[in-house]
């Protein structure tokens, strides 16, 4: 059986002015299905370039990524939107909340994009955010929330389109310890029941510790793939 | 192509209201200036154009045909006029021959020296001009005067002070105001009328200025001109009353022109004022575009988005505006011909919001463009 993620000499370069700079430096690696992956390494070895990758939110410069079996380098700018809206959770370090939405419509914004009718969404809102713990907050705005409160909205504004791979920059970076135990035990359950593909960036060894493999990057190459320790 | 919710769009105002206020502002402005010019160039040209009546012909000393107050004829040709063409509207006998002395005088206003239009008639004015009403006090007699509704404007007097029953000084002489007419929408509104006999007494004249004349339902001027080519002693020109009053209405197109030029000036620089606060307010927030840009919205649908949240201000702005110069309508605006009522009619209005809405439009777009051609990444990233 094939990989739900497959990287092939996966290299992405900038330039800034005349230097190049080169994040990801032809890596090779799969995900499987129902994993939990966490990329580690230090600043600029390129974890977050791949996560972006693929997440489609950046394109390769060369090699191949391909997710669910689609190459993405193929799609164009809105197929690959589309793509993304109906494939991809992104969670944030930083939750990205949009300011003026209520909890509930933050969550509801995905699900825009689909075909689906008001009561469908009103059920898979109140599914997401009951899931996270928050049903009753779902009138709140972000800033009538704390921090891990937040975060807890961006994870229920991920998997409400029940996306098959989650991807999550940093999710605990800006949380204290609670909080961060309490989405790491959210991602978690993601994986144990509803069978989710977890791709996770953190420089925090707790939060690796949920995964099922860490994988150690360096100047954009894998240099250690392990499976985690808890 | 999904669309972001409209509440979305709807809550952004809200969200920097000192900013949507500034906005708001601007485009109130640019709406009241374009809508004050439209109204003005509207009513400046309606009083040219609604002058005259459309079976009215004028019947000036030939070479005279640019201007009534220098034109003079022969003070018995009305009565020829009426007797020898035919074709000529009449009632109960009474042909529609008005014979007419138009003449800018200097009236002495409780010792201040003012130029007003004045107009010597006879009782067929009143038929030829059937959109003069007198609405205070009655027709002049020896003595007395009738005046417009915008004649105190014309004379840059407060409107009681021409008032039935006061008067004023005519080269030494008092007359009184004995009534007050109003005509709506044409440039009698800002003139005085008297006795004709009168006035050419008292500007010491033998001749008339024209005569109007207005024609049966049926009839052609050709009968006018020929009498006009026939009777080359009488040395006349016939003109129709609307052709005389357009020619002024060219004459005073460089006045327009400014107006205009002036307004669009104005509303040019709040186009790059606005384009410039719209985007400041989308920049700050790239970072929550790009976070739907990466949720999977179409940048379109993003940008849909941001100039509805435009149209919207723009939308406020221009309501304000439009209110705060509509109490203008009607407003007297005095100019060196006379002076004429702003029109603040429907058509002002669809100008200034049409505007208004070209500005939010043509502002927020490039703005918009500004922000979402950022890469995804680095959007991502912005503080």
């Amino acid at each position: 059986m094939s990989a739900l993620v497959e990287c092939r000499g996966l290299t992405r370069v900038y330039h800034k002015g005349d230097q190049e700079i080169r994040p990801l430096d032809e890596l090779d690696l799969d995900v499987d299905e129902g994993t939990f992956t966490a990329l580690m390494g230090p600043s600029g070895s390129g974890k977050t370039t791949l996560l972006n990758l693929v997440a489609g939110i950046d394109r390769a410069t060369s090699g191949t990524l391909r997710v669910e079996g689609v190459e993405l380098g193929a799609l164009s700018n809105t197929e690959l939107a589309r793509w993304r809206a109906h494939t991809i959770g992104y969670v944030f370090q930083l939750y990205h909340l949009v300011p003026v939405l209520t909890a509930y419509e933050n969550v509801e914004l995905p699900l825009l994009l689909r075909d689906d009718t008001r009561r469908e969404r009103h059920r898979k809102v109140a599914a997401a955010l009951e899931l996270v713990g928050l049903a009753d907050r779902h009138d709140h705005f972000p800033r009538q929330l704390s921090g891990g409160q937040e975060q807890r909205v961006a994870l229920a504004r991920a998997i409400v389109t029940d996306p098959r791979i989650i991807v999550a920059d940093e999710p605990t970076g800006d949380l204290d310890a609670a909080a961060a135990d309490a989405i790491l035990d959210l991602l978690g359950a993601l994986r144990r029941e509803l069978g989710k593909t977890l791709l996770m960036v953190t420089h925090d060894p707790r939060a690796a510790a949920h995964a099922d493999r860490v994988i150690h990057l360096e100047k954009g190459r894998i240099v250690a793939a392990a499976a985690a320790t808890s | 192509m999904k669309l972001l919710p409209w509440d979305y769009g709807v809550r952004n105002l809200l969200r920097a209201p000192g900013r949507t206020a500034l906005g708001a502002g601007g485009v109130a402005l640019v709406t009241a200036l374009l809508v004050t010019a439209a109204a003005f160039v509207r009513g400046m040209n309606g009083s040219l154009a609604e002058t005259g009546g459309l079976r009215n012909v004028i019947l000036l000393g030939a070479g005279s045909e640019d201007s009534v107050e220098r034109s003079e004829v022969k003070a018995g040709v009305a009565g020829i006029v009426a007797a020898s063409v035919p074709g000529i509207e009449e009632r109960l006998g009474v042909p529609y021959v008005s014979p007419e002395i138009n003449v800018a005088l200097v009236v002495n206003v409780d010792g201040q020296e003012r130029q007003a239009s004045f107009r010597g008639v006879t009782d067929a004015a009143y038929l030829v001009h059937p959109q003069v009403r007198i609405v205070e006090g009655r027709a002049p007699r020896a003595g007395e005067l009738l005046v417009g509704r915008f004649a105190a404007a014309r004379l840059d007097v407060p409107d009681e002070r021409l008032a039935v029953g006061r008067s004023v000084d005519i080269d030494g002489r008092p007359w009184t105001i004995a009534g007050r007419f109003e005509a709506p929408g044409t440039v009698l509104d800002a003139e005085i009328w008297c006795d004709a006999q009168e006035l050419r007494v008292a500007t010491r004249r033998e001749t008339l200025s024209g005569i109007v004349l207005t024609l049966a339902d049926d009839a052609q001027t050709d009968d006018l001109d020929l009498f006009t080519k026939q009777r080359l002693d009488l040395e006349l020109v016939a003109l129709p009353e609307r052709g005389y009053y357009a020619r002024l209405h060219d004459f005073l197109a460089p006045v327009r022109a400014m107006v205009w030029t002036t307004a669009l000036l104005v509303a040019g620089a709040a186009l790059l004022g606005g384009i410039d606060t719209m985007h400041a307010s989308f920049a700050a927030r790239i970072r929550e575009l790009a976070t739907l840009r990466a949720l999977g919205f179409a940048n379109g649908a993003i940008a849909l988005s941001l100039v509805q949240e435009a149209l919207l201000t723009a939308a406020l702005g221009a309501l304000v505006g439009a209110a705060c110069v509509l109490p203008l309508d009607g407003l007297a605006v005095r100019v060196s011909m006379g002076a004429f009522g702003l029109r603040v009619d429907g058509t002002a209005l669809a100008l200034g919001l049409g505007a208004a809405c070209g500005v939010g439009l043509l502002g927020s777009l490039p703005a918009a463009w500004r922000c979402l051609r950022m890469e995804l990444v680095a959007a991502l990233r912005a503080d």
